[in-house]
């Protein structure tokens, strides 16, 4: 299993480098306004193709472009319902704190657990290959944190199940 | 006294949600449908799964590569494309790769890189991890340019 993890970021890095060259660029329908063109799909025009990679039918990545901004959707793993558990919480947790994250969307898109919105401003604020750093450390770390945190739920359930039947 | 008393005015505020732009001439427009007859067909199917039984894989995927379906307007036949490709691609293994793609040029390689992302819309078990290290090699050959073409291209495999 662990064997597919880095040809799958290494294809996800190798995506967003592609895809995060983004330009400022004015609403074309109302004046002065400056919109993420890839959340308000107001011209088709400006859409690029979305572009999905998946690791397994569970875990995949979605990449939509446009000339203004991307956004990038992630699956994670989600083995049982104790994973899921975790997983919703962890992404919550994030999502509730978005605007420390600067690129986290407040609402994942949906059929995805967790999304980022990166816009031209953020590429000009920050430099590119770090914010596809962060993307790529992000998606490393969420499934070792799940993880993690699983097996220490298991074994405080352990000890507390002990403790317990140690008064029979 | 107020200027909108009457029942006419404000039921006539309705213009408002007239899309105008609509009307516009600088507008985009999407080239004309080709409406399915007529337009390509996609590769031949018995074709290709004679050369994968007859073990030419290589043949399999360029004919396969060059008959792809890419300006067609017909989502059906494109699905039929990609299902075929997908086959294709399956079927060579990591080994023979490399052979493969020394007798691809650059346009097919692109159109190749298309229909990997493609590939991975409808994960199986084991093609994913197969298409990655097609992604990977491809990459290796024609660099970040194949990837902006597959996201920037009008003409979506």
């Amino acid at each position: 299993m662990s064997g597919t993890l880095k040809p799958y970021l290494a294809a996800v890095r190798r995506t967003l480098t592609a895809a995060m060259c983004l330009e400022n660029f004015s609403s074309q329908i109302v004046e002065k306004h400056n919109k993420p063109e890839v959340e308000v799909r107001a011209s088709k025009e400006l859409l690029l193709t979305p572009i999905l990679i998946s690791r397994n039918d569970k875990e995949k990545v979605l990449i939509e472009s446009s000339i203004n901004s991307m956004r990038i959707s992630i699956a994670v793993k989600q083995a049982d319902d104790l994973e899921k558990l975790l997983c919703h919480n962890f992404t919550r947790f994030m999502t509730m704190r978005a605007e420390h994250f600067i690129i986290l969307r407040r609402k994942p898109i949906e059929g995805y657990d967790i999304s980022f919105l990166i816009t031209n401003i953020h590429v000009e604020q920050m430099y590119k290959h770090k914010i596809v750093d962060f993307v790529i450390y992000f998606m490393e770390e969420i499934d070792r944190e799940i993880s993690e945190m699983k097996l220490s739920m298991n074994a405080r359930a352990r000890i507390c199940a002990e403790e317990f039947l140690k008064r029979f | 006294m107020s200027r909108n008393d009457g029942k006419k005015d404000s039921s006539a505020s309705t213009f408002r949600k007239i899309d105008v732009d609509q009307y516009s001439d600088n507008n985009f427009r999407e080239e004309d449908a080709d409406g399915g007859i007529g337009g390509p067909t996609g590769p031949d199917e018995n074709e290709i799964l004679t050369l994968l039984s007859q073990g030419k894989n290589a043949e399999a995927l360029i004919s396969v590569l060059r008959s792809a379906p890419l300006g067609c307007k017909n989502q059906q036949v494109k699905d039929n494309a990609r299902n075929l490709t997908l086959k294709v691609l399956l079927s060579i293994k990591s080994t023979q790769i490399d052979d493969c793609l020394g007798q691809l040029d650059r346009d097919l390689l692109d159109v190749l890189m298309k229909y990997i992302y493609r590939g991975f819309e409808i994960p199986t078990e084991g093609s994913s991890s197969h298409l990655l290290t097609w992604h990977e090699k491809v990459y290796n050959i024609s660099g970040v340019g194949s990837i902006v073409r597959a996201f920037a291209d009008s003409k979506r495999a």
